[in-house]
């Protein structure tokens, strides 16, 4: 497990050099402020800065450059709680909940909620890191299509929870999603529903899309409001408020040890990550609540839940980049590419032979996760003014900043024209009481769903017990199935006590 | 707020002030010799690929020669079409650079995704980057040699699962082996993934029997795999599988996996020669430049110096075998 020598080595290693930690608090503010602008994703941040990190040495280019990841992962929450745009794909969840409680006035609260998740997931992720890496990445590479399948129809659970007052409307929204989601070249090379159009051969760009159905419909709604919070004594900004926010978080640990959990397997697994294990989270985490009712309504629990499973994929994600060499995602090959650059090539040699490093890498991200607490603060404080403005003046510029930012995604066109066609799509969903979440979650499933789906059947030969030699896929679905049974078994508990109670008085 | 300039004379000054301001570079292109502004390299890929480290690791080198800043582009998305599509886009006045896997992702959109390109449009200056297919296995699927995989496949088609991206130049290889060895390609239990990563992932971690993948990318998983066979003549990365053409013999047909490097467009060369020469004498010096070879080698990225000559036959002989193989490309 916990290698002594090596721990002692890695203390050295990064307390040798006192210049390495002058590059965490401009790291965190870059991640920050590039996580909050949507559209640029944290690839592109770090991508931007690595070039720099090559006039580095190796602990301060690191330190750099897993700064601005960890900061990025929190800094795309703020949009999404204040207007209701994930910053990032990972955020998606924290609009559930934390947008509703920003519209009650509850802004600060769910802001200090969402950044002590965030810290409390990045850090215990990194403390599983520390004993779980070997373990870990030995699952990793054993996840086949079908296990995949089934984390994806776990996910695809949250479709029935997020369908509002009319499930056949939820199902409906969320098949729109799905079929949405499956257009472009599928994984066997056929082009489906492109239209022509090459830029949709690869999909349609999700974050637009999801700014578009999620943000741009919201603000369209809002045009008669004056301002964000319609009571003017809650619009303040206060530090009392956003460490209650704080203190809140600190009175479910459950709910932050289950989205710990689910971030760090899901976020390990590559080419899934943050952008699935927030939904996961917050779906489990609303069918066990009790109140599970209130969710999306603006209830702490699904914040918590989706921040600690968004932040703590960030430890996943290095788990394999570390131990296998294999980025999980773009910011994890960013990583490995400036690792190259100093000569270190990522692999399972590489643990064996560099635990100091893989050690120091862990200890600085607990330091990270802990200012991320006090430059998330601040970051978070100047933030709130937003509710402050008027929405005469935030529509037309959140509006700006969506169109800019979906430009520059890809830098064409199609980000735009793709935020608008769906900024009408999800005004006409609201409009008509459909609920544009199912759609998002359908979207961002929909290609990983018939992906996967599709490589079963390749891989079987449409044999179904092809199952059977896969314990790990039986394992996952079976957990499904028990979670489904437990929240079936103790609503019907609370419905009889609740009978009872009824009866009683 | 009070000023004395009239509504129309503001609207006089800024559009005086738009008019110089596309009129002065202009001027200073005229008058300047190139390059006297930055230069773009496009790179069709997104962030964090082969062709983005490659270009961002020797744009530093580049720019020192060329003696102007040169800025990455990622154009990512449909398998290079639209990164392709759009550096065409540009004039061709030296000012825009690319950086690529021109094999096989050029021809490949021209024969499979309608490109409006072809590939004489383009000139390679040199493709660094030769990948390979390597056949594979994972250590615990118990198979060792090429053969017994033959032989397996021979008695059922269906008996192996097989791990390649669709439409790539792995598929060809694939079925060239197939053919060589009478094994009817209808049988095979092939399954197609996303890209490079997950396809060496299931093969690391048994998820299939057996895949065909470019070989630099299994470096970091070596310890997981068995190498089985190399397509190329000579052995690559010291895997010590068989090679190509030990088993369909000496004049064994294959496709190069990725070959990646440096190209303009076609019409720079005729049209500004000079501006042709410069930009081809600074790619040579700089992959040659010992300090170059040795920070590119570390990140495992290539700088062999091909030269344009043999760099566009390459990529005209392996876009010929593709087409060979077009009915395999469209659609799995």
């Amino acid at each position: 497990m916990l290698d002594l020598a090596a721990v002692d080595s890695a203390l050295a290693l990064l307390t040798s050099s006192g210049t390495a930690w002058l590059f965490v608090i401009p790291g965190l503010l870059i991640g920050l402020f590039f996580g909050a602008m949507p559209g640029i994703s944290i690839t592109m941040a770090m991508a931007i800065f690595l070039p720099m990190t090559l006039y580095m040495d190796f602990l301060p280019a690191i330190i750099f450059l897993t700064s601005i990841y960890t900061g990025a992962g929190f800094g795309g929450s703020v949009p999404a709680v204040l207007m209701n745009i994930p910053g990032t794909s990972s955020a998606v969840a924290t609009t559930f909940d934390g947008y509703p409680m920003a519209r009650q006035g509850k802004h600060n609260e769910a802001l200090g909620l969402a950044l002590a998740a965030s810290v409390i997931g990045c850090l215990a992720s990194y403390v599983l890191l520390l004993f779980l890496i070997v373990p870990v990445s030995s699952v990793v590479l054993k996840m086949g299509p079908l296990e995949m399948s089934a984390v994806a129809i776990w996910g695809m659970l949250l479709l029935g929870s997020l369908s509002g007052n009319s499930l056949p409307r939820g199902l409906l929204a969320g098949v729109l999603g799905l079929l949405l989601g499956t257009i472009g070249m599928n994984t066997a090379g056929y082009v489906r529903g492109t239209m022509g159009v090459p830029w949709l051969l690869d999909g349609i760009p999700t974050i637009p899309a999801m700014m578009g159905l999620l943000a741009a419909s919201q603000l369209i709604s809002l045009v008669n409001a004056k301002y964000l919070i319609d009571d003017e004594a809650s619009r303040k900004i206060s530090f009392r408020r956003i460490f209650s926010g704080f203190r809140m978080t600190l009175q479910y640990p459950t709910i932050i040890l289950r989205g710990t959990f689910i971030g760090v397997i899901i976020g390990s697994i590559p080419g899934v990550g943050s952008s699935i294990s927030n939904l996961l989270s917050y779906s489990e985490t609303k069918r066990n609540a009790p109140d599970g009712a209130s969710f999306g309504t603006g209830n702490p629990k699904g914040v918590i839940a989706a921040e600690s499973a968004n932040s703590s994929s960030e430890g996943g994600a290095m788990a394999t980049m570390l131990a296998l060499g294999i980025p999980g995602g773009g910011a994890t090959a960013i990583l490995l590419a400036a690792f190259a650059m100093h000569n270190i090539v990522g692999g399972p040699s590489f643990i064996a032979n560099s635990k100091d490093v893989v050690y120091a890498i862990i200890f600085s991200n607990f330091a990270q996760a802990l200012l991320l607490l006090v430059v998330g603060l601040g970051f978070v404080y100047l933030a709130g003014y937003i509710v402050r403005v008027p929405m005469r003046f935030l529509i037309p510029s959140v509006l700006v900043v969506a169109v800019f930012g979906s430009y520059a995604i890809d830098g064409t066109a199609s980000g735009p024209i793709t935020l608008v066609v769906f900024s009408i799509l999800g005004w006409a969903m609201v409009r008509y009481g459909y609920p544009v979440a199912a759609t998002v979650v359908g979207l961002l499933l929909g290609s990983l769903v018939e992906g996967n789906l599709l490589r079963t059947w390749q891989i079987s030969g449409g044999d179904p017990a092809y199952a059977l030699e896969r314990p790990g896929a039986l394992l996952i679905l079976a957990l499904m199935a028990f979670s489904i049974g437990m929240t079936a078994w103790s609503a019907r508990r609370r419905r009889r006590a609740e009978r009872l109670a009824d009866v009683e008085s | 707020m009070t000023t004395n300039i009239s509504r129309r004379t503001a609207l006089r000054l800024a559009s005086g002030g738009v008019a110089a301001a596309f009129a002065a570079p202009s001027i200073l292109r005229a008058q300047g010799a190139y390059p006297d502004r930055p230069i773009n390299i496009v790179v069709p890929f997104d962030t964090g690929g082969y062709n983005d480290r490659l270009a961002r690791a020797f744009a530093p080198f580049l720019q020192e020669r060329i003696g102007q800043p040169l800025n990455v582009i990622n154009r990512g998305g449909a398998g290079a079409l639209l990164g392709h599509t759009y550096f065409l886009q540009q004039p061709a006045d030296g000012y825009t650079l690319l950086c690529t896997s021109a094999g096989p992702y050029i021809p490949l959109n021209i024969l499979t995704q309608d490109a409006t390109f072809k590939l004489e449009d383009f000139h390679m200056i040199n493709l660094p980057s030769q990948d390979y297919t390597l056949l594979a296995t994972s250590k615990e699927s118990g198979l060792t040699d090429i053969a017994d995989v033959i032989e397996k496949l021979k008695a059922d088609p269906g008996s192996l699962s097989i791990g390649v991206q669709p439409a790539s130049a792995d598929l060809v290889n694939l079925m060239i082996l197939m053919d060589a060895n009478g094994i009817p390609r209808d049988g095979l239990r092939i399954v197609t993934f996303d890209g490079g990563g997950p396809a060496r992932n299931a093969v690391a971690g048994a998820v299939v029997d057996i895949g065909l993948v470019g070989g630099e990318g299994f470096l970091p998983l070596a310890d997981k795999i068995t190498p089985l066979l190399t397509y190329d003549r000579v052995q690559r990365d010291n895997w010590g599988g068989k090679l190509v053409t030990d088993i369909n013999g000496a004049e064994a047909a294959f496709v190069f996996g990725s070959q990646r490097g440096w190209g303009v467009h076609a019409s720079l060369v005729k049209d500004s020669p000079d501006v042709y020469a410069k930009i081809l004498a600074a790619i040579e010096e700089t992959s040659k430049d010992p300090k170059v070879i040795e920070a590119l080698t570390s990140q495992q990225l290539a700088t062999t110096w091909y030269g344009p000559d043999e760099s566009n036959a390459q990529l005209a002989a392996s876009a010929k075998v593709i087409e060979q193989y077009l009915d395999l490309l469209k659609g799995a």
